[in-house]
């Protein structure tokens, strides 16, 4: 496994860590240059950062990776899209759910956020109030499996959802590679630059928002410890601005 | 993976820059070399703090063996100016 060649990064550390440990003594005894000496040092650290990144990389590939994201977006648009339901989605913290970050989207008008009694049962069609009418679908997102990968979770203010939101989509999922956040009220703005799954006009987006805004949006509720919805969602310049609304 | 490609990209630049200044200025001392690489190293790892923490462990071991040979100079040369 770890003398397998496929990994690009392996084979880099391996040329650079072996050119480099063979060319040191060589250029230190024989050519008696330490400038090229301390290159060829250089060449050995850059080798040996390269064979530890590569046993880092994830198992699964890049193009696999995102094969089962369509493919769960398809699913659940199409759910969502034989239902009729057209309605922004309410992001939930995990406090809220049994254990886990997840969204809401109401069957009928819209989430009537005073009914909630207690927890919402981890199921996919919930009651959520007493009336009839009050149910909802609850769908499980993105961030619902990696936010607890984060160390600690963020409190409410930009600094620390920012840095939780940088950590998740620059570090640990590759989707972008920086993010803003700025708090006004019960409003907050993300910029996330170099986003690679930005917004497009479909029912999912719609419903849901762009995996992106999703993975704000349930941060951000988990920050607060509040309901949270996507208010609106563009993507200009190579930025995509997220407006996310903090419910009470 | 384009977070890693950076990462290896900074630190081959920052290696050539630290390398070529050096021996633009005439220095013949190689500890001198490594210290100012191995500084470089870890600066540079410390910053990339959204790694995922697979690969910030791995780093972290290359780091630690780094600093160790970085420590062993000092005390060398503190030797060599107590003695």
């Amino acid at each position: 496994m770890f003398l397998s060649l496929k990994n690009p990064y392996r084979v880099l550390g391996l040329v650079l860590a072996v050119a480099g440990a063979l060319f040191a003594p060589l250029a230190y005894f024989f050519i008696a240059s330490v400038p090229l000496t301390a290159v060829a040092l250089s060449a050995v650290m850059l080798g040996f950062t390269c064979l530890v990144l590569a046993n880092a990389r994830p198992y699964i590939s890049p193009e696999a990776s995102e094969l089962i994201l369509r493919t769960g977006m398809a699913n659940t648009a199409a759910l969502l899209e034989e239902l009729g339901l057209d309605r922004k989605a309410v992001y939930l913290p995990s406090s809220m759910r049994e254990g886990q970050p997840q969204a809401l989207i109401p069957l009928k008008g819209d989430l009537d956020l005073q009914r909630i009694r207690g927890k919402i049962p981890g199921r996919l069609i919930v009651r959520y109030g007493d009336r009839p009418e009050d149910m909802a679908i609850a769908v499980t997102t993105p961030v619902s499996i990696d936010l607890t990968k984060l160390e600690t979770v963020p409190g409410p203010t930009a600094p620390e959802i920012e840095s939780a939101v940088t950590y998740v989509l620059a570090g640990l999922l590759d989707l972008a590679s920086a993010v803003s956040v700025d708090i006004e009220g019960d409003r907050i703005t993300v910029e996330v630059a170099g986003a690679r799954l930005h917004y497009e006009d479909i029912w999912y987006y719609h419903c849901l928002g762009s995996p992106v805004a999703s993975i704000a949006a349930s941060i951000s509720s988990e920050a607060f410890g509040r309901p949270v919805r996507i208010l609106e969602e563009s993507y200009q310049h190579g930025k995509s601005k997220v407006l996310l609304e903090v419910l009470a | 993976m384009r977070i890693f490609n950076r990462y290896i990209l900074i630190l081959v630049l920052t290696a050539c820059v630290i390398n070529g200044v050096l021996a633009f200025l005439g220095q013949t001392d190689l500890s001198v070399y490594f210290i100012l690489n191995t500084i470089a190293y870890l600066v540079v790892t410390l910053l990339h703090v959204y790694l995922n923490p697979t690969a910030r462990r791995a780093l972290n071991g290359v780091a630690v063996v780094l600093f160790a040979g970085f420590m062993v100079i000092v005390i060398v040369k503190v030797v060599e100016i107590l003695s």
